[in-house]
């Protein structure tokens, strides 16, 4: 990816940082508040919600490995066999860089065919001008106007429809906000 | 109140749009600037009776 921007803000460098590592070991997407954020919105968060493909506990172990190797810790524990139970569990977990309490990365398996149909269709986007794999932009906005609904989630949805006003597909959103009726309401 | 801050995060999109090379410098002092606050807080925080204490439960808030 061509990079036209480079001012490289605090969390954009902890997710590239995340995303090379975990590139390594196995297909990931970053999702919701980040994507809005990375393109533009000005809000605070604290967290980078990342998706990653389920794997086996030999492979979570390297990626945990790598990760441990790389300055990151995770917040629930130090052993990578009870980060995956966690992990298998459908609960989240938690990676700062250590020592630093802030910003974190939230962490979870692919759960369901919604989030597989994410993983499948990722894209990059030049606009944020990082090496990161998002989920795409219609994905986010239906989730964010049928599901999550918050007003901060309402103004990102309407901050991504502006700036990604030509990748806007509302067939694909009203298909995402179905799902979502079905397998998360 | 909600609808003005709306019509704000409509301008501000509008200007991400329309100044692709111009938004990311202004967006990324706000965004430093809020993890520096952060950590500057923590800081004093530290340096107050039970500072330590009270960090950790911050932390465990989180977990």
């Amino acid at each position: 990816m061509q990079r036209q921007i480079k001012d490289r803000n605090i969390l954009d460098k902890f997710c590239e940082d995340f995303c090379t590592i975990v590139e390594k070991h196995c297909k990931y997407i970053v999702v919701s508040g980040f994507l809005a954020i990375a393109s533009g919105r000005t809000r605070g968060t604290e967290d980078i919600d990342m998706i990653i493909e389920k794997l086996s506990l030999e492979k979570f172990k390297e990626l945990f490995s790598d990760l441990i190797n790389h300055n990151f810790v995770c917040m629930q524990s130090s052993s990578a066999e009870e980060v995956y139970d966690y992990l298998k569990d459908n609960t989240s977990v938690r990676f700062t860089w250590k020592e630093k309490d802030l910003p974190e990365m939230e962490v979870k398996f692919a759960k369901d065919m919604l989030d597989e149909y994410q993983l499948k269709n990722r894209i990059k986007l030049e606009l944020t001008g990082l090496n990161v794999w998002f989920s795409n932009v219609n994905v986010n906005i239906a989730f964010k106007e049928e599901l999550l609904k918050s007003p901060k989630d309402l103004e990102d949805a309407k901050h991504l429809r502006i700036v990604y006003a030509e990748q806007i597909n509302e067939e694909e959103i009203k298909m995402i906000k179905q799902l979502i009726k079905r397998f998360r309401l | 109140m909600r609808e003005e801050h709306l019509q704000q995060v409509e301008r501000w999109a509008h200007f991400v749009k329309e100044n692709p090379t111009k938004w990311k410098k202004i967006h990324t002092e706000f965004i430093d600037a809020l993890f520096e606050k952060h950590e500057s807080f923590r800081e004093r925080l530290l340096q107050t009776p039970n500072g330590k204490e009270k960090l950790q439960k911050l932390h465990d808030l989180r977990k």
